[in-house]
C-alpha cells in the first residue's frame, strides 16, 4: 500500500480527525499572518486574479456534499466551496456565520438566516434548504452517517422510522426564521445539530438513497462558499472558479484547481511553484523548510497520543473493568515516571509535538492549566521506587521484576504498524524507558488496519496500546472516556469521572456558562490523571505548506481562514 | 482453429470460478472490513457501525456471502463499492479510458524503441553501439520499475521540468480540442516510457538476438550469393522472419494494457486500474478489489489464449487441434 502510508497513518492515528474538520469548516483566522516578521507585506493590499494550485495527498472519494461525505479528503474540498451555517472562533465556541441563534433554555433554538445568500446556481438560501437537509439525514434511506447530529431533535426518529411524515421539532416561520426544537435541554446541543444546508431544487425529485450517487453530489455540486466548482475530474483534481456573490465578500483568487498528489512529490512540486498548498506529513518538515518559496506553517492541532493500559473488557453495551494486570495505579505511575517524554518527542515528532500531562489538547479551552496538574516529569529512580513500594521486585536475579506473587512480569505493548519507519522506532524507544527501570517489555507491531480491530476485540498482545484521538469543536470528552464510551479502549470505570462528565453536561449545573463547565472539567482532568487509565504522551502541531505567493492566509486552531480572504500577489 | 478456441474458452468457465472462490476467500481473510476505517467521533453510537455491517452482509456466514456475491457478479451486477459508494461498473468505468490510454502509449513506445533499437543492435552486433544498447538494456531490466519512476520525476518534472509528475490532465483544457489530447498525452508520456522500459529491455534483446541468429541460416547466405544488398536482406529476408516470435507476446501485452500499472500509477497519481485496485485494498473495499481482481484473471486467461491461437499463426508447425 504505496501512498496511502500518510493517509493511512493520518487516517488510523487520529481515527477521529474527520469529523473534527468537519465541523471546524468556518474558520476565523486569529489573524497571525503567515508572512510574520516580513515587513511591508502585511499591508499589501489584496490583488485580484491568479490560480491557486492545491494539493491532497490522496485520492479523493468525491462525495461533495456535507451530507453524505465520510473521509477527511473530501472535506479539504468541500471548505473551499461550501459553508457551514455558524463558524467557530479561536476558542472553538461556535458563531454566527449565515445564521444567528436565540435560546433562553437551551432546549428551542429560534434561527435567523443572513438576507441575500446566494447558492452557486443563484438560488437565494432559504432554511428551507436546511430543513431540507435534515430531512435527508433523517430519512430511512439515509445511509452516510450523521443522523446522529439530527436524532436529538423531536420528532425526528419517528420521522426516521417512518411514523411520521414530518419532522415535528422542525418549524419554519418565514424564508429566514426557523425554530428548532430538541427533545431536552443540554449544553451542547447546538454543537452537536447539522448545520450544512442542502440546495432543495438541485435535489428536487432525487430520490434520498439516490442521492449520493447523483451528479449533484459527485460532479455538479452546488455550495454556498467562496469558489464554486465547475470541473472534476473523479479521483485526480477539480476546478474551482470565484464566486462573485458569496456572502462574505467578493474572492481575490480567480480559480483554485484542486490536485491529488502523491506525497512524495510534493516537496519537489512545491520547488518548482507548480503547487501552492498542501497539507504535509511532520516527517518531511524539514525538506519543507529548506525551500525559499514556501511557507511552512504549524498551527495548533487538537489531537493527542497516549499509551493506554487495558483494565477491562467491554460487554456490549458498557465497560467492566475486570482485567488485573494494571489495576495497581503505582505501577501505571511508575511507568509514567520511567517516560522521558521530552526527549522522545523531540526524536520522533519533528520538532511539531510537545508533551502532554491531560486527556485534552492544550489548545482546547477546556484543557486544565499545566500547575494545577502533576507533570509526572522524567525520574526513573522515583519509577523504581514506586515499583519496588508496589510489590514488583527482581526475585530470581534476571535483572527483570517480577509480579508482587513473584511471578514472570511482562509488559505486552503494541504499536500499529504503518510504512512509517519511525513508528517501530518510537515504540522500541518506550519498551526501553519500561526496561530501564526493570519492567521487562515485548513489543508487538500490528498492522493499522487491524489494530484498532484488535483493540475491540482485547487481543492478548495489546495489554498496553499506544493510541491517538483527535477531539472536535465540542470538547465533551464523554463519548471517549465515559464507562459507557465504546472508545474508551483502556474500559476504565470510574464513577466519581462519570458524574463529572455529566455534571458538565448537565444544564442544572453549568447552566449556560462555559466558565463552570471549564472548571467541572478541569477536575475530571485532575481526576483522571491521579488515576493514570492511560499515560498522555504527546500532543502534535498541524502542519502546512503555503507558497510565499500566496497571502492573507491565516491560521487558528480550526484550521484556515475563509479562502475568500487569500489572494496571491502578482 | 476455431474449435481450440472455443474449447479453450469453455474451460475456462471453471477455472474462473476456481478463481472466484480463490479471491473471495483471500479477500474475506484480510484483517479488518471496509468500516474498520469509518470509525467517526461523533457517530459513538456503536449501533451504527452494527446497523451497516448488518445491511453489508457482512454478519452472514463465508459461504452465503460468497453465492449472494458471485450470483450477482454472473449476472453483471458487481455491487456498490464501499469507498465510493457509487457503483462498481462506474468506479471502474471511469478510470479504463486512463488505463487504456497508459497501456497503450507504454507498448507504443516499446514497440517503436525495440524495433529500431533491435534492428540497429543486430545488424551491427559486437560494435560500440550495440554494447551501448546492450548495457542500457541491462540496466532497463536491472531497474525496478519504483525506482525508475522516482528518478524520471526527479529529472524530467523537477529538474528539466519537461513532464507533469502527476494525474493525466491539466484540468484547465475543454474536452475534445486538440490541446486536451496533447496535455493528456503530455501527462501520459512519462509513466509510460517508465512503464514500458522493461519490456522495451527484453524485446529490443529478443530482436536482437533473433536476427543475428537468422543473419547466419542459409537463406540469407543465399540472398547474399545473388548479390542482394545487404539493406534489403535485412529490412526484408531477415526482418520478416524475426518480427514473427514477437507477435506472440502481444497476447501477454494486452493483459498488462488493462490491468494497468500498480506501481507505476501510484508514483506518478495516475488515476488508472493499478492504483483503484491499490486503494481497494487498502480499504477493503470487497466490491472493487473482486471484480478488479476477476477482472484481471479473466484478462490473463483470454491473453494466453490469444498468445497460444498467435502462435499457431505464426508458425504452420505448431498445431492446435
Amino acid at each position: 500500500m504505496k501512498k496511502k502510508s500518510i493517509l493511512m497513518l493520518a487516517a488510523l492515528m487520529l481515527v477521529l480527525s474527520a469529523f473534527l474538520a468537519a465541523c471546524s469548516s468556518n474558520k476565523t483566522g486569529t489573524k497571525k499572518e503567515e508572512n510574520n516578521g516580513k515587513s511591508g507585506e502585511a499591508t499589501d493590499k489584496p490583488q485580484d486574479g491568479g490560480t491557486l494550485v492545491y494539493a491532497l495527498d490522496s485520492s479523493f472519494k468525491g462525495i461533495l456534499n456535507w451530507s453524505f461525505y465520510g473521509d477527511a479528503v473530501d472535506d479539504e474540498i468541500l471548505q473551499l466551496f461550501d459553508e457551514n451555517l455558524i463558524r467557530y472562533d479561536e476558542k472553538l465556541q461556535p458563531q454566527p456565520n449565515i445564521a444567528s441563534w436565540k435560546t433562553t433554555d437551551n432546549k428551542v433554538y429560534d434561527f435567523e438566516f443572513k438576507k441575500g445568500v446566494k447558492w452557486h446556481n443563484g438560488d437565494e438560501l432559504s432554511v428551507k434548504d436546511w430543513e431540507f437537509a435534515l430531512k435527508v439525514v433523517a430519512d430511512k434511506d439515509y445511509e452516510a452517517s450523521r443522523f446522529e447530529n439530527v436524532r436529538n431533535i423531536v420528532g425526528a426518529q419517528d420521522y426516521h422510522d417512518g411514523k411520521a411524515t414530518e419532522i415535528s421539532g422542525i418549524k419554519v416561520i418565514d424564508d429566514y426564521h426557523i425554530q428548532i426544537t430538541f427533545d431536552k435541554a443540554r449544553v451542547n446541543n447546538l454543537e452537536n445539530l447539522w448545520t450544512y444546508p442542502m440546495n432543495r431544487t438541485e435535489f428536487k425529485g432525487i430520490a434520498v438513497k439516490d442521492m449520493e450517487a447523483s451528479e449533484q453530489v459527485r460532479t455538479k455540486p452546488v455550495g454556498l462558499g467562496p469558489y464554486k466548482v465547475t470541473k472534476v475530474v473523479p479521483g485526480e483534481s477539480i476546478e474551482m472558479s470565484r464566486f462573485d456573490d458569496y456572502f462574505n465578500g467578493k474572492p481575490h483568487l480567480d480559480k483554485i484547481v484542486v490536485k491529488v498528489i502523491d506525497p512524495s512529490l510534493s516537496v519537489g512540486e512545491l520547488k518548482n511553484g507548480t503547487l501552492d498548498m498542501t497539507k504535509f506529513h511532520p516527517s518531511i518538515i524539514e525538506e519543507v523548510k529548506k525551500l525559499d518559496n514556501v511557507n511552512a506553517i504549524t498551527y495548533p492541532g487538537l489531537s493527542y497520543y497516549y499509551v493506554g493500559f487495558r483494565l477491562g473488557t467491554w460487554d456490549g453495551n458498557q465497560n467492566v473493568m475486570n482485567e488485573k494486570k494494571y489495576q495497581n495505579v503505582k505501577l501505571r505511575e511508575a511507568m509514567y515516571y520511567a517516560i522521558n517524554r521530552e526527549e522522545w518527542v523531540k526524536a520522533f515528532f519533528f520538532g511539531v509535538g510537545k508533551p502532554v500531562n491531560r486527556p485534552v489538547p492544550t489548545n482546547h479551552w477546556i484543557a486544565a492549566d499545566n500547575k494545577d496538574l502533576e507533570q509526572f516529569k522524567y525520574d526513573p529512580e522515583k519509577a523504581k521506587k514506586l515499583l519496588d513500594e508496589a510489590g514488583y521486585k527482581d526475585v530470581d536475579g534476571d535483572s527483570f521484576r517480577e509480579d508482587p506473587q513473584g511471578k514472570k512480569f511482562v509488559v505486552n505493548f503494541s504499536h500499529y504498524a504503518t510504512q512509517n519507519p519511525t513508528f517501530e522506532s518510537r515504540a522500541k524507544a518506550l519498551t526501553q524507558y519500561w526496561e530501564e527501570v526493570g519492567l521487562k517489555t515485548k513489543l508487538t507491531m500490528t498492522d493499522a488496519n487491524l489494530y484498532y480491530d484488535m483493540l475491540d476485540k482485547a487481543d492478548k498482545s495489546m495489554e498496553v496500546f499506544f493510541g491517538g484521538w483527535s477531539t472536535g469543536t465540542d470538547p465533551d470528552p464523554t463519548a471517549l472516556w465515559s464507562s459507557k464510551a465504546m472508545w474508551n479502549y483502556p474500559r476504565w470505570v470510574n464513577a466519581e469521572s462519570d458524574k463529572l462528565l455529566d455534571q458538565a453536561l448537565d444544564m442544572s449545573v453549568v447552566g449556560t456558562e462555559a466558565n463552570k463547565r471549564k472548571d467541572i472539567y478541569g477536575q475530571w482532568q485532575k481526576l483522571f490523571m491521579k488515576e493514570l487509565p492511560v499515560l498522555p504522551i504527546a500532543e502534535i502541531e498541524e502542519t502546512m505548506a503555503v507558497s510565499k505567493r500566496v497571502h492573507g492566509v491565516t491560521f487558528d486552531v480550526s484550521g484556515y481562514n475563509r479562502p475568500n480572504e487569500w489572494w496571491i500577489k502578482q | 482453429m476455431l474449435k481450440y478456441a472455443f474449447r479453450r474458452i469453455l474451460g475456462m468457465i471453471p477455472m474462473l470460478f476456481l478463481i472466484s472462490i480463490v479471491v473471495f476467500t483471500l479477500a474475506k481473510l484480510m484483517p479488518g472490513d471496509s468500516l474498520s476505517g469509518e470509525i467517526d467521533p461523533r457517530n459513538t453510537n456503536p449501533q451504527y457501525i452494527a446497523e451497516m455491517r448488518e445491511k453489508l452482509g457482512y454478519n452472514d456466514p463465508l459461504p452465503q456471502q460468497y453465492f449472494r456475491w458471485i450470483g450477482n457478479f454472473v449476472e453483471g451486477e458487481f455491487g456498490k463499492s464501499a469507498r465510493y459508494k457509487i457503483k462498481v461498473s462506474d468506479v471502474i468505468g471511469e478510470r479504463v479510458p486512463n488505463t487504456l490510454l497508459l497501456g497503450f502509449t507504454s507498448i507504443l513506445i516499446t514497440y517503436i524503441l525495440a524495433f529500431f533499437m533491435g534492428l540497429y543492435s543486430g545488424r551491427k552486433p559486437y560494435t560500440l553501439g550495440d554494447n551501448l544498447i546492450g548495457g542500457l538494456n541491462y540496466l532497463g531490466l536491472s531497474i525496478p520499475s519504483f525506482i525508475a519512476g522516482v528518478f524520471a520525476i526527479f529529472f524530467f518534472s523537477f529538474t528539466l521540468g519537461w513532464f507533469p509528475s502527476n494525474g493525466s490532465i491539466d484540468i484547465g483544457v475543454t474536452e475534445g480540442t486538440a490541446e486536451y489530447w496533447l496535455s493528456r498525452f503530455h501527462h501520459v508520456f512519462l509513466p509510460a516510457v517508465v512503464l514500458g522500459l522493461l519490456s522495451t529491455a527484453s524485446y529490443t534483446q529478443f530482436l536482437r538476438n533473433d536476427i543475428i541468429e537468422n543473419s547466419r541460416k542459409d537463406f540469407v547466405r543465399t540472398a547474399r550469393a545473388k548479390g542482394t544488398p545487404e539493406k534489403k536482406i535485412y529490412n526484408v529476408h531477415i526482418l520478416r522472419n524475426s518480427i514473427i516470435p514477437l507477435i506472440t507476446f502481444l497476447g501477454f501485452d494486452l493483459v498488462a494494457i488493462i490491468s494497468g500499472a500498480i506501481i507505476t500509477e501510484t508514483i506518478f497519481t495516475y488515476p488508472g486500474l493499478g492504483q483503484l485496485f491499490l486503494q481497494s485494498v487498502g480499504t477493503r473495499d470487497y466490491p472493487v478489489l473482486m471484480t478488479l481482481t476477476m477482472l484481471f484473471s479473466f484478462l490473463t486467461l483470454i491473453g494466453n489464449l490469444v498468445a497460444d491461437v498467435l502462435y499457431g499463426v505464426v508458425d504452420p508447425r505448431i498445431r492446435l487441434d
